[in-house]
């Protein structure tokens, strides 16, 4: 296969997926930088395996090859993280209140983002990385357990654990005690 | 209270069980309000992921160092390739020269959707409306004709139209307007459903000086351009009778 040809296959095969590999490696390494860079060898890896693709499920076998990339430059970069499955106790939301000029649905909604990022940025790798899989690429547990090269009864065990970690995260969300500045006003006896 | 394992209660929202566990799961569901509560929290914490969670696109500068990969596969020998970072000078260069062969690839179709679009809007603006009028008069004339052949001038035979108005609203779903006389010397002689411009109307029959005549009316809450295209068929067959 002439050079040409093998570049327009890889640009049929992995290119439309650069998207979720982006994603993927953004979510694991939690950086733009390092995200690009992990992405970027995950192609040249890529094109290296790309023989052995035997052209279903493009977009599982990229993100299986950035998901191996992510974790070699993981152990490699920052080998205190993530070590254990269960130091998910993330960091504390502070969560700024919104401006006085913003209209209150559009500061909801950034809380929200910014609450639910912080609050899957905290997951340890091994959650994040299924949990990423399944809501924001919306693949299925026999395709996540090929990727993280991981058995199905373990995908749904740590996707579990991953919720219920978001869960007691968002808890406070639940609440929205920055979002409701009335009871403030009511105290200080001022009309609104 | 259950002892259901939750990672079975997150694969079933997620629709991940194989049958036979889905149909346990939905039998415990059932008589279980508490296990109903925690299924619906798991739904409303996965749409609220899936709705706010930040999806990370793959900016620009990642794309265009994707370019420059491929002059390094293209140019440089093999063991070069892997590994490589490019400088922000090749990379950028690349893209660029990248950037052109797309344009250049993609303009002779450019051209060609801009050339469509002009056809389109010529034919928009000279074509449509007198051939739908016309093809809308001859549809109402081949109708009329075809009744006045058969037997089967009309559906309702009444000169009452407080007869036949209830009756064609009943079967159109829309009132059409019925006047008793709406020629000097007509009568009412009844009402059918017909169909035309591709949706049922109502066909009014009326007798005058021994012909007959069949305006036909569509529904009144029909875009203005239906509406007045179908009063205007409305008025073609009434001269249609008259040449008979």
């Amino acid at each position: 296969m002439s050079d040409e040809e093998s570049w327009r296959r890889f640009e049929a095969v992995a290119l439309p997926h650069l998207d979720a590999a982006y994603n993927l490696a953004r979510w694991l390494t939690r950086n733009d930088h390092d995200a690009e860079d992990v992405v970027q060898e995950s192609l040249v890896r890529a094109m290296r395996y790309l023989g052995g693709f035997r052209g279903e499920g493009a977009r599982p076998w990229l993100l299986q090859i950035v998901r191996n990339t992510c974790w070699t430059w993981l152990k490699a970069n920052r080998p205190a993280e993530n070590v254990g499955l269960d130091d998910g106790d993330g960091p504390a939301h502070d969560i700024a209140a919104p401006a006085a000029d913003e209209p209150p649905q559009v500061a909801m909604r950034r809380a929200d983002r910014a609450l639910i990022d912080q609050a899957i940025a905290a997951l340890p790798a091994a959650f994040r990385e299924v949990l990423v899989l399944r809501e924001l690429e919306d693949l299925s547990y026999a395709e996540i357990a090929r990727i993280a090269e991981i058995p199905i009864g373990t995908v749904m065990s740590r996707l579990a654990r991953a919720r219920a970690q978001l869960r007691s995260a968002l808890a406070p969300a639940a609440a929205r005690p920055v979002l409701r500045p009335v009871p403030k006003v009511a105290q200080n006896g001022g009309p609104p | 209270m259950s002892t259901v394992d939750p990672a079975l209660l997150h694969a079933f929202v997620d629709g991940e069980l194989d049958l036979k566990s889905q149909l346990e799961m939905e039998q415990r569901l059932a008589g279980d309000p508490a296990l109903r509560q925690r299924v619906e929290e798991i739904r409303l914490l996965r749409q609220e992921i899936r709705e706010h969670a930040g999806y990370h696109a793959a900016p620009e500068t990642l794309r265009t160092r994707v370019a420059a990969l491929r002059s390094a596969a293209g140019d440089a020998p093999p063991s070069a390739a892997p590994s490589g970072v490019p400088t922000p000078t090749a990379a950028s260069k690349a893209g660029r020269t990248i950037a052109w062969g797309r344009w250049l690839q993609w303009r002779p179709l450019a051209v060609g959707l801009g050339a469509a679009a002009v056809v389109a809007l010529a034919l928009q603006l000279a074509g449509p409306p007198p051939s739908r009028d016309e093809a809308i008069a001859a549809e109402v004339v081949a109708s009329h004709v075809r009744s006045t052949l058969g037997e089967h001038l009309v559906d309702v035979a009444s000169s009452d139209h407080h007869t036949v108005k209830p009756f064609l609203s009943s079967k159109l779903g829309f009132s059409p307007p019925v006047a008793a006389l709406p020629l000097e010397g007509s009568a009412l002689l009844g009402g059918r459903v017909d169909y035309l411009d591709g949706r049922p109307v109502a066909a009014l029959v009326y007798r005058r000086d021994n012909t007959s005549s069949t305006p036909s009316s569509g529904p009144t809450a029909a875009p203005t351009a239906r509406r007045s295209s179908a009063r205007r068929a409305a008025t073609a067959p009434r001269t249609g009778p008259r040449r008979g």
